[in-house]
C-alpha cells in the first residue's frame, strides 16, 4: 500500500518542505452551512485536504484552527470535519475567530455566505447574512486591536450599502479583503486575457442559471474583462434591466449588439433545444433560434460613467455555459468562454481557493475588492430595475472607480 | 465553385462520430469566435447500417444538395461512374460489427479505404482523404493503407480528436523538447479509447529532440499486474500524480469530499479494471498510456523534461456530451484540420502518427491477449517529424 506522500514522489516533496518553514496561517471559517457541495464544503476543504494547482495536488500552508456554521441542515459536516481535521466547531462567530478565547486567535477569515434556509426580499434576493457575517468579524478586530485578512465569498452583500460599508471598513481598518465568484479566475477557452488599457468599443457576457445567483457570476465575469479597459474602472452611470420581447428588441435594434452575442454564443458548448434532440451543431443567432428557446431572457445593460457600454444576457435554456465577447478597437472582436468545470469536483474552485490562500499567506489581495464591489452594486440596481417595470436608473451611488491589477 | 465533398460512414446516429464530422460539415460549427460555415458542398453519402436511430435520412432532408447513395462507389461518383469530388470524409466507426478473439470491433475501414481507392483507380484520379480515428484493427491492412495512400499520392488525414482539442493549460510541447518519459491517464476501453490516449501522449511527445523514431517494444499491464507495475515504478509514479492532478472529473475515493487526491489503496478500490501500456521508442524515451475507469474521465498528460529537468503537464480536454455538454466541440478542430486538408491537398499533421498509434494499439490488444507479454514492435520502427506549427485549438 502506497502512504499518499509515497504517491506524492520526490518531485513534490521538495516545495512542500520549503512551504513547511513558515509557520501556518491560521484561518477561521465563518459559514453559513457545510454541506456536501454547499461552497462552504467546496472551498473550505481544500484549506484541509489541498487541491490540484499548476499540475500537482498542493497542500496550503494554512492550518483551519476553528469553524462558525449558522445553520446546521441534514447532511451537515462541520462536526465531522472539525474532528478529523482537529479543529472545533463554535457556537458564535466571536468564539471562533478568537478560537474559544478573549481576542483575535486567527490570521485569515474566511467568510461564506452561500447556500442555506434564508428568507428573499421583493427583488429576488436571497438574504444571506453577509455583512452581518463580517461586522461581527470586524467587531472582534477592533477589541483586539488587530485585523486580519478577509476573503468573503461571491458578492459582498445583497445590499450595495452594505457591501460598500464593508469595503470602507476594511479600507479604514487597514485589513486586505477578497470577494467574489470563480468564473474571474478559472480557465478560458481560449486562454486569452484582455490587453491592459485595451480601447474596448463594446461587450455582452451570456450565462444562464437565474437570479440572484448565477446573475453575479455572469456579472462578474464581464467586469473582470471590461475592467481592464483603457483608462481603468470608472464607475457604473446607470443600469437598465430588460426582460420578455424588450430583450429580443433590444437585439434586433443592435442596442445589444448582434455581432458580439453571436461571438460570445459560437464559444458554448452547451446549446440546447436541437442540439439535445439530436446532437447536431446549431447556430443560435439563426431566425427564431434563441426566442423559440429562451422563455424568460434577460438583458442586465450597464451604461458606465466612461461612456462604455456592456450588456450581461440570462439566456435560460439556450445554453449552459459563460461566454463573453468584446469589440477591441485594432483587435477586432475579442471572445472566451469561462469554463466551469464538471460537478461535483467544480475544479474551478480550487483556481478561486489558490487566490484566497494567495491574500492569506501574503497579506495582499490578488485583485481588487471593489471590482466585487461594483458588481455587487450593479447586481442590486438591475434587480431595481426590474421591479421598477425595466426603467433606466440612474446610479450615482456606482461611481467605484479602480486600476484592475 | 466550392469545392465538392463526399462521406462514407458506417452509422449516422446522434452521437455518432459520423454525426459529430458530418454535422460539421453541413451545419457548420463555432469556430475562432464566430459561427462558422465551411466552404464545401458535401454533396454524396454513403451510409453502411440504416438502424431506427439513423439520422441519416433527416439531414439529407434538410440539406437537400446532399444526396445518399446506396454505395461507396456511388457516393464518390455522385452516381456517374467516374469520381465526382474534390475530397473524401471517411468515418468508419460506430455500427453493430463482429468482434475478433482479441475483442477488436472489425469497423470495415480497410473494405471501405478499398472501394474508395478502387474508385480513384478507375477514375484515374485521387482526392483527399479523411479516416476518423486509427487506419484500421489489424495493422496489415493499416499499413497497406498508409503505402496505397503514399503510392497514389494522394493527402491523407487520420486520427483522433484529442491531438488537435483545447488543453488546459494550453501548453504545447516545445519543439526539440528532450522528453525523457510520458504518461497519459485516461478511460475508457481497449480497442476504443486506448488509441485516444496514445494519440495524445503522441501528438506531444512526436516534437522532441530528433523526431519521432517509432517503437521497439510494448508491454500491457492489467488489473493485478497493473497494481504491481505501478508499485514496482514501471511508469513514474510523480508522472501520473502530475497528470491526474490535471484532471477535473477524478473520483473522490471518500463520500462528502468532492475532490479528493486517493491514496494508492483507495485507488485500487476505485478502479476495478486498469489497462496500462508501456512502450519503449527507438531512443529510449518511455511513455504509459493508463486507463484508469472509475478513477477519471478526462485525458491527462504529463512527461519529464531534461536540461532543464522539469515535469510538465496538460489536460487534453474534451467536452464531452454525456452531460458535461450538449456538443462533442472537440470535433471543431478536427473538422477544421478536415478543411485544411481538403483546401490544401495536404494533412496538416503527418499519417505516420496515426500509422504509429494504429501499430500501438493492436500491440496493446496482442499483449493483453497474451496475458501481458511484452510485444517486441519491429514493424514499429516508424519515423516521421512533425511541422513546427501547433495544430490544437487556440483561438
Amino acid at each position: 500500500m502506497l502512504t499518499r506522500r509515497e504517491f506524492l514522489g520526490s518531485a513534490a516533496a521538495l516545495p512542500l518542505a520549503l512551504s513547511l518553514q513558515r509557520p501556518p496561517v491560521r484561518v477561521a471559517i465563518v459559514t453559513t452551512i457545510y454541506k456536501y457541495l454547499s461552497h462552504g464544503q467546496h472551498i473550505g476543504d481544500r484549506f484541509l485536504i489541498g487541491y490540484p494547482f499548476d499540475g500537482a495536488w498542493h497542500q496550503p500552508n494554512v492550518k483551519v484552527v476553528s469553524l462558525y456554521v449558522d445553520q446546521k441542515p441534514e447532511g451537515d459536516l462541520s462536526v465531522e470535519r472539525a474532528k478529523e481535521f482537529g479543529f472545533k466547531v463554535y457556537p458564535s462567530i466571536a468564539e471562533a475567530l478568537c478560537c474559544g478565547g478573549k481576542t483575535l486567535a486567527c490570521d485569515a477569515v474566511l467568510i461564506v455566505g452561500e447556500h442555506g434556509d434564508y428568507p428573499s426580499n421583493d427583488k429576488g434576493q436571497k438574504l444571506y447574512p453577509r455583512y452581518e457575517f463580517f461586522e461581527q468579524c470586524v467587531a472582534v478586530f477592533k477589541a483586539s486591536g488587530r485585523s486580519v485578512p478577509v476573503y468573503n465569498d461571491k458578492h459582498l452583500s445583497y445590499s450595495f450599502e452594505k457591501a460598500r460599508t464593508m469595503v470602507r471598513t476594511a479600507h479604514e481598518m487597514g485589513f486586505p479583503m477578497l470577494g467574489g465568484s470563480s468564473l474571474p479566475v478559472t480557465w478560458r477557452l481560449p486562454q486569452v486575457e484582455m490587453p491592459h488599457g485595451a480601447d474596448i468599443e463594446n461587450a455582452v457576457m451570456v450565462g444562464e442559471g437565474g437570479s440572484d445567483a448565477m446573475d453575479f457570476h455572469a456579472l462578474e465575469g464581464l467586469q473582470c474583462m471590461v475592467e481592464r479597459r483603457r483608462g481603468g474602472e470608472t464607475g457604473v452611470r446607470a443600469v437598465q434591466l430588460l426582460t420578455g420581447d424588450a430583450v429580443w428588441k433590444a437585439i434586433d435594434s443592435g442596442k445589444i449588439s448582434k455581432k458580439l452575442l453571436s461571438s460570445a454564443l459560437s464559444r458554448s458548448d452547451t446549446p440546447l433545444g436541437l442540439s439535445e434532440l439530436d446532437g447536431r451543431v446549431q447556430d443560435l443567432m439563426a431566425d427564431g433560434v434563441l426566442p423559440g428557446l429562451v422563455k424568460n431572457p434577460a438583458a442586465y445593460l450597464i451604461e458606465y460613467r466612461d461612456g462604455f457600454r456592456a450588456a450581461m444576457l440570462m439566456l435560460d435554456g439556450a445554453l449552459k455555459d459563460f461566454n463573453f465577447a468584446a469589440q477591441v478597437r485594432g483587435v477586432g472582436v475579442f471572445s472566451t468562454q469561462f469554463l466551469l468545470t464538471p460537478i461535483p469536483n467544480v475544479t474551478y474552485s480550487a483556481c478561486l481557493v489558490q487566490k484566497i490562500e494567495d491574500m492569506f499567506t501574503t497579506g495582499r489581495a490578488p485583485y481588487p475588492i471593489e471590482r466585487t464591489l461594483l458588481t455587487s452594486g450593479m447586481l442590486e440596481s438591475c434587480l431595481d430595475s426590474k421591479l421598477q417595470n425595466s426603467a433606466r436608473l440612474e446610479t450615482p451611488a456606482l461611481s467605484v472607480a479602480y486600476h484592475p491589477v | 465553385m466550392p469545392k465538392k465533398l463526399a462521406a462514407v460512414v458506417t452509422v449516422y446516429r446522434k452521437y455518432s462520430h459520423a454525426q459529430h464530422i458530418v454535422d460539421r460539415f453541413l451545419d457548420g460549427y463555432g469556430w475562432n469566435g464566430e459561427y462558422h460555415h465551411p466552404p464545401f458542398d458535401l454533396v454524396g453519402l454513403y451510409v453502411d447500417q440504416v438502424g431506427a436511430d439513423d439520422l441519416s435520412r433527416e439531414r439529407a432532408q434538410r440539406h437537400p444538395s446532399m444526396t445518399i447513395y446506396p454505395t461507396i462507389e456511388g457516393a464518390l461518383t455522385l452516381g456517374s461512374g467516374k469520381l465526382a469530388v474534390d475530397g473524401v470524409i471517411f468515418v468508419g466507426e460506430h455500427g453493430t460489427y463482429p468482434k475478433t478473439e482479441k475483442g477488436q470491433v472489425q469497423y470495415p475501414r480497410y473494405q471501405f479505404f478499398n472501394q474508395i481507392v478502387e474508385v480513384y483507380r478507375k477514375s484515374g484520379r485521387s482526392v483527399p482523404l479523411f479516416n476518423d480515428k486509427h487506419l484500421s484493427w489489424n495493422w496489415q491492412w493499416a499499413k497497406e493503407m498508409y503505402d496505397t495512400a503514399r503510392s497514389m499520392n494522394f493527402g491523407f488525414m487520420a486520427g483522433s480528436s484529442l491531438p488537435v482539442t483545447w488543453r488546459i493549460p494550453q501548453w504545447e510541447m516545445p519543439l526539440g523538447a528532450n522528453v525523457r518519459e510520458a504518461v497519459c491517464v485516461c478511460y475508457g476501453g481497449v480497442d476504443s479509447y486506448d488509441f485516444h490516449g496514445l494519440e495524445s501522449i503522441q501528438c506531444l511527445v512526436e516534437r522532441r529532440k530528433g523526431g519521432e523514431t517509432g517503437v521497439k517494444w510494448l508491454q500491457a499491464f492489467r488489473g493485478d499486474s497493473f497494481w504491481k507495475a505501478l508499485a514496482d515504478g514501471v511508469w513514474p509514479r510523480d508522472l501520473t500524480q502530475a497528470a491526474l492532478c490535471r484532471s477535473h472529473t477524478l473520483t473522490s475515493p471518500r463520500e462528502g469530499f468532492n475532490d479528493m487526491m486517493p491514496n494508492g489503496e483507495q485507488m485500487k478500490q476505485l478502479v476495478k479494471d486498469p489497462v496500462a501500456y508501456t512502450y519503449e521508442h527507438h531512443d529510449g524515451l518511455r511513455c504509459s498510456m493508463l486507463l484508469m475507469n472509475g478513477l477519471v474521465k478526462d485525458f491527462n498528460f504529463a512527461a519529464r523534461l531534461d536540461n532543464p529537468s522539469r515535469v510538465v503537464s496538460t489536460q487534453l480536454y474534451l467536452p464531452m456530451p454525456d452531460g458535461r455538454t450538449t456538443l462533442a466541440n472537440f470535433f471543431s478542430p478536427l473538422a477544421n484540420n478536415m478543411e485544411r486538408l481538403y483546401t490544401t491537398g495536404k494533412s496538416p499533421y503527418p499519417i505516420e502518427r496515426t500509422l504509429l498509434t494504429t501499430g500501438l494499439t493492436a500491440a496493446g490488444v496482442d499483449s493483453l491477449y497474451a496475458g501481458g507479454t511484452r510485444q517486441e514492435t519491429p514493424h514499429l520502427a516508424i519515423r516521421y517529424q512533425t511541422p513546427k506549427e501547433s495544430t490544437f485549438e487556440r483561438s
